[in-house]
């Protein structure tokens, strides 16, 4: 049974996968392309979120701080040194790791509500520096990215089509990644850690160590992800790229989708960020604020009538979840 | 120097009043409820159109207004208690979170929807009024902001000690289900204390209206301060959120005189993150360490 | 509430499966139907009507509205045979990455002949590669000096770069000091950290102190603040004499009160936006009289109230949205007309063809030339050499052309002290 079910899942993939890989062949807009590819983005966002807010139920409202790291590092490099981004996307990882430490190793000690609030101080510290460093930084301005003509080497491209296969490769090796992970000791470490910390740690599973290394892998796939995504919009400035509502945008996806299921960020991405797309096409010109209200709206009916996530709705079918997973802590 | 740091104390207590009154309304939904309300600052600003809307109807001083925007916005929190919140009570915090920003979202831009990206001004002579100290200036409506907050603080604190209602709350908050044995219904007493956090946003709305545009996004300003401060007075504890409020704001007065306007939250953030780490439970204790 | 929660997912998977469809047949259908039928050309507007640039958003749409409705009355572009125009209205939210999603799908979907857009400097810098990759004009209102020295060939700026506001308000002080004897010599700049705090207060900063002046404060805020007294506070124990307050609405609202309660009455001198829209006006009431400020454009420079035909526009604007035309919006009209001019003139609405005519025409008369100072004429990188500010004071409730003397429409009266 089981594994029909593996089979099964594996061949909607493969098909999925297929759709995917071809789409750009058959699609002229240049906007269902760049949509889609937005959609992988935020997707790569929520499942490397979800390593450490799903799996061990530490939910961060500051993630944007770990994208905005790999999205300025490689700018500054790039801008400055004119270092190649495929060798400064590893140096935002490296930089993000460190601020991950530095941000894990007090805020590990503390628990649910509190942890989530420490986070949200620590992104916000991130996004005022990034404003007050100036001279370094561009503060409010930003920083723009001359296109210096196409080079694969820069990560600039005429054509959205290069950059969709980008982020589509990109969120298939952070699923990948993450698949590898739950599978992993680590991953059942997170999950008996999520089930009852105070258990996991009397049968010996050190609890802070197991979370700071879930948290760290998070903040490097996040770098990742930021240095990419700021090479394809070639502008970066604080409040795009760590505010407060990038956070809360990138973990409402994994909510919506399902935390601490390998798919459910996926499928979040997949809902919000068309969801968003379409409601400022439907109604952004007749009214502002319809659209973001509508968006609320939604994430109010969804945690109303499937706290667990759309996820749920595949998987009720097949198996009836016992355990009271999501309860653990905000 | 001297008249720098005097003024520096009294911007700092002034506007740590209005951060205490914001705050306040916050910590008691957590206190009971054991959730943190994403929505807080839009319940602020929703009661600040309230001031708007009855000023514009009637006119007057928007400070006799308090009594019916209280009322308006008891109605409105029970509302949104029994329609939004109810459902995902016992579901875990994941859900409240993400309901009240879901929420939050929904007011802010249904505001903007129906009364514009607008500024609107709540006309008072009080508004630039200041009382002269030797040099010094203490603007009166933040002074009346902080004098209402000590005031609200008091009320607060005797309905928690002296009604039943109060008991109630205090006994659910403790512990609901030894409550709900004892008789008392916690949802009636979620949905009073989620409608009396609510009335607070409310009354700081009222008190506000003098100092700040009433604007749809007015809310967001406040949002994150007011979850520092009643981290820092112990989520649940209501004179905590008193002296939280005040701290925050003379922490952030000293930083702005003292080192750098731009990093007058960062000094904020900071102490925020000390206290975290070296007294989770909040400077003046009754916040619970697990949430 | 299982069955209740089936039915919600399914309508959101096919809505999500619909908007692929449809908006796949929309880019198909604009570029069939443009031939035939009724002839239409598209405008794009592009601009933040949602999150917290709103209002400037607002000011923005209410402008092109009005000129599209004034170039519809007059008959449409006559060198396309009297076609309409139709404004694509979209809003780029105020979130930057939004902002060039919802480029990329306007530019897309319809084939329009030019983009008018957005204010916000924030907004455009990533939405200017997208216009470049589609190759249509974007004509916008932005101050940011780094709109033109990127490189990009289909962007056009009208407007005044935000380092010439420093210039403008310092020449205006030092004519003060000359007419009025004020005497100042210390001045402070405090601005919002923002892109448009930054830019404009650097030049205000470089221009005092070539001039001599002494800069005995220079300090920036964080924008959205919630208390402005350690500002007031700080910028009083100064002693400056003049102040160059760079501040949104909020902001502005919060440092004017704040300096009048603690007693402080330095010469202010605003540095537009939140000093010159109309919520400033409410607020203030009468005291706002008197009140000085430097603004991109205003409803009655000269060139403006001198030309009848052009002192119409900001009097149907002002008659149609019951407040004065803003900084905002006065720009955004011409820019309307601007395309319009490109059509009539080459008798195409190709986005190619409009760009080149933009980019040699120079406008001098007609609805196009409301633009300050009345003339536009595009340099290599696509800004209008002819722009600058000017100062504008605060006189029966609304803001007034004062300065320089050649734009100014009204005299000055003894500044607000």
């Amino acid at each position: 049974m089981r594994n029909i079910n593996i089979l099964l899942k594996n061949k909607l993939l493969s098909i999925g996968a297929l759709i995917l890989l071809v789409f750009p062949l058959f699609i002229e807009s240049r906007y269902i392309i760049h949509a889609t590819m937005m959609v992988f983005i935020f997707a790569s966002m929520a499942v490397a979120w979800n390593i450490i807010g799903g799996y061990g139920a530490q939910i961060s409202w500051g993630h944007a701080s770990f994208f905005a790291i790999g999205a300025y590092a490689s700018f500054l490099m790039f801008l400055k040194l004119n270092v190649s981004p495929l060798i400064s996307i590893f140096l935002g990882m490296v930089l993000s790791v460190i601020l991950a430490i530095i941000v894990g190793y007090p805020s590990f000690r503390l628990r649910g509500v509190y942890f989530s609030l420490a986070t949200i101080a620590f992104a916000e510290i991130v996004k005022l520096l990034l404003l007050y460093f100036q001279e370094f930084t561009g503060g409010a301005n930003g920083l723009m990215l001359p296109f210096k003509g196409q080079n694969p080497l820069n990560l600039q491209f005429n054509s959205v089509v290069p950059y969709y296969y980008i982020s589509f490769l990109l969120m298939g090796i952070i699923i990948f990644l993450t698949w590898k992970l739950e599978n992993s000791r680590l991953g059942y470490f997170l999950k008996a850690i999520k089930e009852d910390e105070d258990a996991a740690e009397s049968l010996g599973i050190k609890a802070y160590q197991v979370k700071l290394i879930a948290f760290i892998i998070s903040a490097a796939m996040m770098a990742a992800i930021g240095t990419i995504y700021a090479f394809n919009i070639a502008y970066i400035d604080p409040v795009g790229v760590a505010h407060l509502d990038l956070s809360i945008k990138i973990g409402a996806i994994a909510i919506v989708g399902g935390v601490g299921t390998l798919w459910g960020p996926v499928i979040g991405a997949f809902i919000i960020v068309p969801l968003t797309e379409i409601t400022n096409a439907l109604l952004g010109s007749t009214r502002g604020g319809a659209s973001t209200a509508l968006y609320g709206l939604v994430l109010m009916v969804v945690i109303i009538f499937q706290p667990k996530g759309v996820i749920e709705f595949f998987n009720g079918k097949r198996k009836k979840t016992k355990n009271n997973s999501v309860k653990a802590s905000i | 120097m001297s008249w720098l740091m005097g003024q520096s104390v009294i911007n700092g207590l002034l506007i740590g009043g209005v951060y205490a009154l914001i705050a306040v309304g916050l910590t008691i939904i957590f206190g009971v409820m054991k959730i943190v309300n994403f929505a807080q600052g839009e319940f602020l600003m929703v009661g600040m159109y309230a001031t708007w809307l009855l000023f514009s109807a009637i006119g007057g001083s928007p400070y006799l207004l308090i009594i019916p925007v209280a009322f308006i916005m008891f109605i409105f929190g029970w509302l949104v208690y029994k329609i939004l919140v109810n459902p995902v009570v016992g579901k875990g915090d994941t859900s409240y979170i993400l309901l009240t920003i879901g929420l939050s979202f929904f007011l802010q831009n249904a505001a903007q929807l129906i009364w514009t990206a607008d500024y609107h001004t709540v006309e008072t002579s009080l508004k630039g009024q200041a009382l002269q100290l030797g040099g010094l200036s203490i603007l009166v409506p933040r002074l009346i902001a902080f004098a209402v907050a000590i005031i609200l603080v008091a009320i607060v604190h005797l309905f928690l000690k002296k009604t039943d209602i109060g008991r109630a709350m205090r006994a659910t908050a403790e512990n609901s289900e030894v409550s709900s044995m004892l008789g008392i219904n916690p949802i009636t007493t979620y949905a009073i204390a989620f409608a009396i956090g609510t009335v607070l946003a409310g009354i700081a709305g009222t008190l506000l209206t003098p100092m700040f545009y009433v604007f749809p996004r007015v809310g967001a300003l406040f949002t994150t301060t007011a979850f520092v401060v009643v981290v820092l007075g112990g989520l649940g504890n209501i004179t905590g959120a008193l002296l939280g409020g005040l701290l925050i704001g003379l922490v952030e007065a000293f930083t702005g005189s003292f080192i750098a306007l731009d990093l007058a939250p960062v000094g904020t953030f900071i102490v925020f993150l000390l206290v975290l780490l070296l007294k989770p439970e909040g400077l003046f204790g009754g916040g619970a360490r697990k949430a | 509430m299982k069955k209740v929660f089936k039915v919600f997912t399914l309508v959101l998977v096919v809505t999500f499966l619909a908007s692929i469809v449809l908006s796949g047949c929309a880019s198909k259908e604009t570029g069939s139907s443009s031939e035939s039928k009724e002839k239409v050309v598209k405008i794009a507007f592009l601009n933040p009507l949602s999150g917290h640039n709103a209002d400037a958003g607002q000011q923005d749409l209410n402008a092109a509205k009005l000129a599209v409705e004034h170039i519809n009355a007059a008959g449409g572009i006559k060198a396309l045979d009297g076609a309409k125009v139709e404004l694509i209205v979209s809003d780029t939210t105020s979130d930057p990455t939004q902002a060039q999603s919802v480029a990329e799908r306007t530019l897309s979907s319809h084939k329009v002949a030019g983009v008018v857009g957005t204010g916000i400097s924030g907004l455009t810098l990533p939405i200017l590669p997208v216009a470049e990759k589609h190759q249509v004009p974007i004509i916008t209102n932005s101050i940011s000096n780094d709109i033109t020295n990127q490189g990009y060939k289909y962007v056009f700026e009208p407007v005044p770069k935000g380092s010439m506001f420093g210039d403008t308000q310092v020449e205006f002080l030092k004519a003060l000091n000359k007419d009025f004897g004020l005497g100042i010599k210390k001045v402070a700049v405090v601005y919002e950290n923002s892109a448009y705090g930054v830019s404009t207060a650097k030049g205000v900063k470089e221009r005092a102190e070539a001039a001599g002046l002494e800069v005995v404060i220079n300090q920036s805020y964080p924008q959205g603040f919630t208390d402005a007294s350690s500002l007031v506070t700080a910028v009083k124990q100064s002693g400056a004499e003049a102040v160059f307050p760079v501040a949104y609405t909020t902001d502005a609202k919060l440092i004017i009160n704040t300096m009048k309660s603690m007693n402080y009455d330095p010469l202010i001198i605003g540095g537009g936006a939140g000093f010159l829209w109309p919520a400033m006006g409410r607020e203030l009431g009468e005291n706002i009289n008197g009140l000085v400020s430097v603004a991109s454009w205003n409803w009655d420079s000269k060139h403006i109230s001198e030309d009848p035909e052009l002192a119409k526009i900001p009097e149907a604007y002002e008659e149609k949205f019951g407040e004065f035309m803003t900084e905002h919006a006065g720009p955004t009209y011409s820019f309307v007309w601007m395309l319009k001019e490109a059509m009539e003139k080459t008798g195409s609405s190709d986005p190619k063809v409009l760009r080149d005519a933009l980019a040699e025409m120079e406008i001098t008369s007609g609805p196009a030339s409301l633009m300050q100072p009345g003339k536009v004429k595009f340099e290599s990188d696509g800004w209008n050499k002819y722009a600058h500010p000017v100062m504008i004071q605060w006189q029966d409730n609304k803001p007034r052309t004062i300065y320089p003397i050649e734009d100014a429409s009204v005299k000055m009266i003894t500044p607000n002290k």
